[in-house]
C-alpha cells in the first residue's frame, strides 16, 4: 500500500512553492534548510528536493545516516501548506538535466514570492543554486499532513505507516 | 563555513517580515518542519518563539527540547540557523504581551487575524547561531547619524525648563529629527488606572484629555507591561487599534444631558499601519507613554524603537524632575489686579460625583483637574484672587492629590490646554515655578450640581 496524494496537492507541489527540508541526527537533534528546487512525479509517488551542499552539510549527513526526511511545501500567497515525510531518501549530485527543473522552480517562486512583496532579485538571491553545489534528494512520501494554519493544521492525510529503517 | 554570531547582529531577521521555519524531532525519531510567525529577541542568549497552535511542533519540543530554526534576512536574503533549546512558556508579562501585539499586526498583514492567536511565548536558549553559506545581496549601508539624532533630541530635552515646553519640544524633535509626523505623550493616572493625553502633534484635534485604560491597545499594553510595543502592519489589527473614535454623544442619556461627552475623542490616525508605544519610566516608576504612529506599513524598525526608548528615558527623567522641583514657598506678596471682565456670563457647572466641569453645557474636564478648576473659580469668585501656587493645591485636602507622584504639573497643563481649546475666556498662565495666574475675561456663574 502506498500513500496517495490528491491531485490538488500534487499540483501545488508541482507548480513550485516554498520547500523546507528537515532531518535529525542520532541524538535526535534536528537539522533544517530551505530547498532551492523541487519536483514531484505526476502520480505523487516520487518527490525530489534540491539542496545546496554548502548550506546543508548537517542536514544531508543526517538524511544519509538516519534516512529521516520531512519537507514542508507552502504557497506563500495562500498559506496552503503540506508536509511530506519519509524514512528513506536517495541523494545524488545534481547535473545538467536538472537545470530545467531548477529554472522552472525559480520562475514559479519569483511569481509566488512576488505576490507577497519580494522582487525577482531577492528571490534569485534566496534560491541561488550553482549546479556544482546542488544535491538532489529523492524520496517516496510515506506520510502527509495538511499544515495550512487553522483548525485542521497538522491533521494526517490518508497514509501508510512508514516502515522503520 | 559557519561562524559564531551574536543575536544582536541578526536583528533584521527577527522583525517578522519573513516567517521563520523550525525543525523539531519526535522522540521516536521523526523530524517535523513548521512555519513560525515570530522569533523575537529576548536577551543576548534567548529568543522567544510564538506558540499559536497545539500542533506537532508543540508536542515535540515538550518531549525533546532541541530545535533548529532557519531565519532569512529580509534585505540580503542571507540565511541564519539558530540551534535552540526549549526552556519554558510564558503566557503573560512583557515578552508575551509585546509578541501578542506584534502578532496581531502580522496576522492582519497575512489576512489571518482570526486564526492567529498567541497562546504563549516559548522561551528558548540559543546554543549557537550559524551563518549559512550563500552569495546573498549586498547589505544596505547602516542608517547613519542615529546617535547624532539622539544627541539633538537629548539636547533639546535638556534645555527645557517647564513641562509644557518639554513635551512640545520632545514631540517637535521627533517630527524634525526623526520624521515622525504623528505622536503623543500620555500620562498615567494611577488611581484611575488609565492614561490621559497631555500633548500631541500631527492630528486634526489635539485630543488632550482623552483617556486610555491600562492594557487597552498598543498604548495601554505598553503601560501595563512596561515594555515597548511595536506593530508593523496593523490595518485590521482592530484589537490594538486606537482608531475607534467615540462620538461626543455616546454617553448621553435623557435624564442627564449635561453629562454627555465625558469622553474626549482620541486623536489618533483613522487607519494607522504602524504604531510604536514606549513606556515613560523614571526611577522605576511608570509616568506615562510616548506613542508614535504612521499611515505606512513597517514605518518603525528596531532601530527606531531603540531610539524612542532612549529618548523616552530622558524625557521621563525630565518630566519627573520638573514635577518634583520645589514650589514657590508663598504666594506673591503683591496681588495682581484682575483683568477686566466683560461680555455675557459663562455658566460653569460642577458635578461632585466625578468632579466633572461643564462650561455652558460643554464638557471641559473631570477628575483632579476638574476639582482644581472648580477650586480656582470659587476662590476667584469669593476673594477676587487671581494668583495661585502649586503648593496650596497640594495642601488642599478637597483636591485629594496623592502624597507622592501627584503629577500636578501635568494636570495643570492638561487643564490649561483644555481651557485653551474649549473656553478661551478663562485661561491659566504660568507666572513662575510652582505659580500660575487664573485669567477670567467674562463674568462667571458657578453652579454646584
Amino acid at each position: 500500500m502506498s500513500l496517495v496524494l490528491d491531485p490538488d496537492r500534487i499540483a501545488m507541489v508541482a507548480k513550485g512553492v516554498s520547500a523546507i527540508v528537515a532531518s535529525r541526527d542520532a541524538t535526535m537533534r534536528p537539522s533544517i534548510m530551505r530547498a532551492v528546487g523541487s519536483h514531484i512525479s505526476a502520480d505523487g509517488q516520487e518527490v525530489t528536493v534540491y539542496l545546496r551542499r554548502s548550506q546543508s552539510r548537517q542536514l544531508l549527513q543526517d538524511i544519509t545516516a538516519t534516512g529521516e526526511i520531512a519537507v514542508v511545501f507552502s504557497e506563500p500567497s495562500t498559506h496552503r501548506t503540506l508536509q511530506l515525510k519519509a524514512r528513506q531518501a536517495k541523494q545524488r549530485a545534481a547535473h545538467a538535466d536538472d537545470l530545467p527543473v531548477l529554472q522552472a522552480y525559480l520562475q514559479s517562486m519569483v511569481n509566488e514570492v512576488g505576490k507577497v512583496g519580494y522582487g525577482p532579485r531577492y528571490v534569485a538571491a534566496m534560491l541561488a543554486a550553482p549546479l556544482q553545489d546542488v544535491v538532489a534528494v529523492t524520496f517516496k512520501p510515506a506520510a502527509a499532513f495538511d499544515q495550512t494554519p487553522g483548525p485542521r493544521a497538522g491533521s494526517a492525510l490518508a497514509c501508510t505507516t512508514p516502515p522503520r529503517p | 563555513m559557519s561562524e559564531a554570531l551574536s543575536l544582536h547582529t541578526i536583528r533584521p531577521c527577527l522583525e517578522g517580515a519573513i516567517p521563520a521555519v523550525m525543525a523539531t524531532c519526535d522522540p521516536d525519531g521523526t523530524p517535523n518542519v513548521a512555519y513560525i510567525s515570530q522569533v523575537v529577541y529576548v536577551d543576548a542568549a534567548h529568543v522567544a518563539l510564538s506558540f499559536q497552535f497545539f500542533n506537532k511542533t508543540r508536542q515535540n519540543i515538550l518531549r525533546n527540547p532541541r530545535a533548529s530554526v532557519l531565519v532569512l534576512d529580509p534585505v540580503t536574503a542571507h540565511f541564519y540557523r539558530l540551534h535552540l533549546l526549549y526552556e519554558r512558556t510564558e503566557d503573560s508579562g512583557p515578552v508575551f504581551e509585546s509578541m501578542r501585539a506584534q502578532l496581531a499586526g502580522i496576522a492582519s498583514h497575512a489576512g489571518m487575524a482570526e486564526v492567529f492567536e498567541l497562546k504563549g511565548a516559548d522561551i528558548y536558549a540559543v546554543e549557537r547561531i550559524e551563518s549559512v553559506a550563500g552569495e546573498g545581496l549586498p547589505a544596505p549601508a547602516p542608517r547613519s547619524g542615529l546617535l547624532h539624532t539622539l544627541r539633538l533630541c537629548s539636547e533639546s530635552i535638556a534645555r527645557c525648563s517647564g513641562l509644557d515646553e518639554l513635551l512640545q519640544g520632545a514631540l517637535q524633535g521627533l517630527q524634525d529629527k526623526l520624521g515622525i509626523q504623528h505622536a503623543m505623550v500620555l500620562m498615567l493616572d494611577a488611581s484611575a488606572q488609565q492614561l490621559y493625553t497631555v500633548a500631541s502633534c500631527g492630528y486634526a484635534t489635539s485630543g488632550v484629555g482623552s483617556e486610555i485604560r491600562l492594557g487597552q491597545g498598543v498604548i495601554g499594553m505598553a503601560a501595563r507591561e512596561r515594555t515597548p510595543v511595536r506593530i508593523s502592519h496593523m490595518t485590521h489589527a482592530a484589537l490594538y487599534s486606537h482608531a475607534i473614535r467615540e462620538s461626543m454623544d455616546a454617553h448621553a442619556t435623557p435624564d442627564a444631558p449635561p453629562l454627555r461627552g465625558l469622553d474626549i475623542p482620541y486623536p489618533g490616525l483613522p487607519e494607522p499601519h504602524s504604531q510604536v508605544a514606549v513606556p515613560l519610566l523614571s526611577a522605576g516608576r511608570l509616568l506615562g507613554v510616548l506613542f508614535a504612529e504612521s499611515p505606512e506599513d513597517m514605518r518603525f524598525g528596531f532601530e527606531d524603537e531603540d531610539l524612542l526608548v532612549a529618548i523616552a528615558g530622558q524625557l521621563a527623567a525630565a518630566i519627573d524632575l520638573l514635577q518634583a522641583a520645589p514650589d514657590a514657598p508663598e504666594p506673591l506678596p503683591t496681588p495682581t489686579a484682575a483683568p477686566p471682565v466683560s461680555g455675557s456670563a459663562l455658566r460653569v457647572r460642577h458635578f461632585a460625583a466625578n468632579d466633572s466641569v461643564f462650561i455652558n453645557d460643554d464638557y471641559l474636564i473631570k477628575g483632579v483637574a476638574g476639582a482644581i478648576v472648580w477650586k480656582l473659580l470659587r476662590d476667584h469668585q469669593h476673594t477676587g484672587r487671581v494668583d495661585f501656587t502649586n503648593r496650596e493645591l497640594r495642601l488642599d485636602p478637597a483636591l485629594r492629590l496623592p502624597d507622592v507622584a501627584d503629577n500636578l504639573e501635568a494636570r495643570l497643563l492638561l487643564l490649561q490646554r483644555r481651557l485653551q481649546e474649549n473656553c478661551p475666556h478663562i485661561h491659566i498662565e504660568k507666572t513662575g515655578r510652582g505659580r500660575f495666574r487664573l485669567c477670567v475675561l467674562r463674568p462667571v456663574v458657578l453652579e454646584d450640581a
